[in-house]
């Protein structure tokens, strides 16, 4: 019985005109984003690498000079593209593409994609992420307000219950033939994805293929939750118009008011510092260590003791440059305050993302979108792994430079120490780190599949034919 | 087949069926006359187990309606004053699928002879019923009926708006459904189509049975003025 319920509710969807134009449109326009995201993904990554190259070419060509000043010149290392940021870009367009590493700072990654986009940008992206996260939802809403609710204004129901079909099998085999016509919508959007994902060089890093395979699940997870919901609200609504301004208020509520209602209350309950007060702060910090260019009491201190440790009375009389000691001595207390101030703002950000995802249990959607930036590479943790690996290179490149100002014979290097130094490479993260970042995301969906799913059950039983 | 024994139904302090107590055997079909908000629809609804009696049973093949509703509806069909069918798809496919949840699995060449033994052919059978009338949607409840095998049938008002030529036809295949021993319940206004087919007629005035009259007993009589009768009491 719930078998033929299903493949009657299938059949009737796709007669359906309004479905049939409805996905036609969504497929149409994820399509669509599928591909100019891959276009702009397969391009900035050219951009990266030939960026990353001419960077490699400047720096081994930068000629005789102080192995310091080197360090001041500093390098320009480059994020890599997550490559399923073709589906979910996340906060890849807010967040910096470049670091730059030098002696003495530890810098934020800059050059925001945000920046050099029109003001047309301030309307929104379309991505496949956000189509799936907005528009599928609605198109369930339009196919499933009248499921139940439909058929009790009709007097179908009515027949459908005189011939002892039970509410729960009505109920189940709607849910599975509507969920089915729903796949197979979803299933060209997964093929084009798969297929932009398998064009895209170097698309096999940090588990990629994986991570797609999650990615689905999440957005299966998502719309089966708000299936479950449009079937509850469609069972208990006395007519199908009751049901579609329930569905619909549900539906700005999740996908207009939560996000911003929740981001609102999450900066009250967690603010982060304004980037000035912040900059400021850390480089007051930074003064009160050791400053390897002007002589204070600590450096005086600091060489006390060193003279002390060596036993000798003069810096002339060390085995190496005191200068290079000190610069090492002067990155290890910077490094110290820059860990302990970024540290302290990437865990308020990340604390941020946690309420925001657990926020989820009111609406779903702020639970898909930290799983999905997670699964794709593309959020905040990502990015601190990122900009931890750039800061991890900058701390050995600093290194190398002090250590060569401290037992070189000479101040001036050249091509042979340039070349000591390897050019930057990143490793991001496998899929179990981004598994485990979007796990209380994908949590949130399980909860709502299960509360929504377990709400329809309940309600089935109470269908009534009037 | 049909019973009711001592059914009340109440909704708030008004009481819309009361202490009713009828049967319907095998074979006869049995008019419910009576004027609007009489308790007929209610007296279907409590027998098809869409409301709960306050009190007294309804009885299905000596099912308690109340106790095994599914198990009740199983041995009936049930045509409204309209059957509602799905307008995407046809006559054909509508008799497919409501058989199959009334646990009947037809062939096509089967439910086609069903449809043509209404009298609807071929070309209407595939059809999308957004373009039949009311009368061809009627036939498809009865060949619903015939499909489902069940023993008895509930109709409520089912002649309502037909043009005469159709509610003859409509009689006609409700004679030949009571002929094959299907126990019939139809609640109607149509005091013409009650004469001419009820084996039995009751007149349920405020939800309560003032008259139940076998054939025989009214055959002489002119069944409006019993009616208006009644109603004036």
């Amino acid at each position: 019985m719930i078998v033929s319920i299903a493949r009657k509710e299938f059949v009737d969807a796709w007669r359906d005109g309004r479905f049939r134009w409805g996905a036609a449109i969504i497929l149409v326009l994820l399509g669509v984003a599928v591909l100019l995201a891959w276009q702009q993904v397969e391009r900035g990554r050219e951009e990266r690498v030939a960026a990353a190259a001419l960077e490699r070419s400047n720096w081994l060509n930068q000629g005789e000079k102080n192995s310091h000043s080197a360090g001041h010149y500093g390098v320009y290392v480059f994020k890599p593209i997550a490559p399923l940021s073709v589906f979910d870009r996340g906060l890849e367009p807010f967040v910096g593409t470049t670091v730059f590493l030098e002696a003495h700072r530890q810098n934020q990654a800059s050059f925001l994609p945000a920046q050099d986009a029109t003001a047309v940008r301030r309307f929104g992206e379309l991505t496949a992420a956000t189509g799936l996260q907005l528009l599928a939802p609605l198109l369930i809403v339009l196919l499933t307000f009248g499921a139940l609710a439909g058929e009790r204004e009709r007097g179908t129901l009515r027949q459908l219950l005189s011939l002892g079909v039970r509410p729960r099998d009505l109920v189940l085999g709607k849910a599975i033939g509507l969920g089915v016509a729903i796949l197979t919508l979803l299933l060209p959007i997964a093929v084009i994805g798969a297929v932009a994902l398998a064009k895209l060089p170097g698309s096999d890093v940090a588990g990629s293929w994986t991570r797609f395979v999650w990615l689905g699940g999440a957005y299966a997870l998502y719309l089966l939750a708000v299936l479950g919901v449009c079937l509850t609200v469609s069972t208990l609504a006395p007519t199908a118009r009751t049901a579609l301004a329930i569905l619909l208020a549900c539906w700005a509520a999740n996908a207009v008011l939560a996000p911003r209602l929740v981001s609102d209350v999450v900066q009250r309950l967690l603010p982060t510092p304004k980037l000035a007060v912040f900059e400021t702060q850390m480089h007051e910090d930074v003064k009160k260590g050791l400053d390897g260019h002007n002589p204070n009491e600590r450096m005086k201190e600091f060489q006390r003791k060193t003279l002390e440790k060596h036993g000798v009375s003069h810096v002339n009389q060390l085995p190496f440059n005191f200068r290079g000691l000190l610069m090492l001595e002067s990155e290890r207390m910077a490094n110290e305050v820059y860990d302990h101030h970024f540290g302290e703002l990437w865990d308020l950000l990340e604390a941020q993302d946690r309420a925001v995802t657990w926020s989820g249990v009111v609406a779903p959607l702020l639970g898909l979108r930290t799983a999905s930036m997670a699964l794709a590479g593309t959020d905040f943790v990502h990015h601190r792994h990122f900009s931890v690996a750039a800061e991890q290179h900058r701390r050995e490149f600093v290194k190398v430079l002090n250590e060569h100002t401290m037992y070189s014979k000479s101040h001036s290097a050249g091509r042979e120490l340039w070349e000591k130094l390897p050019a930057f490479s990143y490793e991001p993260p496998g899929t179990d780190f981004a598994l485990s970042t979007a796990s209380p995301g994908l949590i949130v969906l399980f909860l709502w599949v299960l509360g929504s799913w377990t709400a329809l059950l309940v309600a089935a039983p109470r269908l009534k034919p009037n | 087949m049909l019973e009711t024994v001592n059914l009340t139904k109440n909704f708030s302090s008004h009481t819309a069926v009361a202490q009713l107590s009828l049967k319907v055997e095998p074979g006869e079909i049995f008019a419910l006359l009576g004027p609007n908000g009489a308790g007929k629809t209610t007296t279907i609804n409590l027998l098809l187990g869409f409301l709960a009696p306050d009190d007294g049973e309804a009885l299905v093949n000596g099912l308690s309606v109340k106790a095994n509703p599914i198990a009740a509806r199983r041995q009936l069909a049930y045509i409204p004053e309209q059957v509602m069918l799905y307008p995407r798809f046809s006559g054909m496919e509508n008799l497919d699928y409501f058989s199959k949840l009334g646990g009947r699995k037809h062939t096509r060449s089967k439910l086609l002879g069903l449809l043509e033994a209404v009298g609807l052919q071929a070309e209407p059978a595939d059809r999308r019923v957004s373009t039949y009338s009311k009368g061809m949607r009627q036939k498809v409840g009865i060949a619903l009926a015939l499909a489902t095998e069940a023993r008895a049938l509930l109709l409520d008002e089912p002649t309502s708006g037909l043009d005469p030529a159709a509610s003859h036809e409509f009689s006609q295949l409700l004679r030949k459904l009571a002929d094959d021993g299907v126990a019939i319940l139809m609640a109607t206004h149509d005091l013409f189509r009650a004469e001419e087919d009820a084996s039995r007629v009751g007149i349920l005035i405020d939800g309560k049975l003032t008259g139940d009259y076998a054939r025989n007993e009214i055959k002489d009589v002119d069944l409006e003025q019993l009616y208006l009768k009644h109603l004036r009491a």
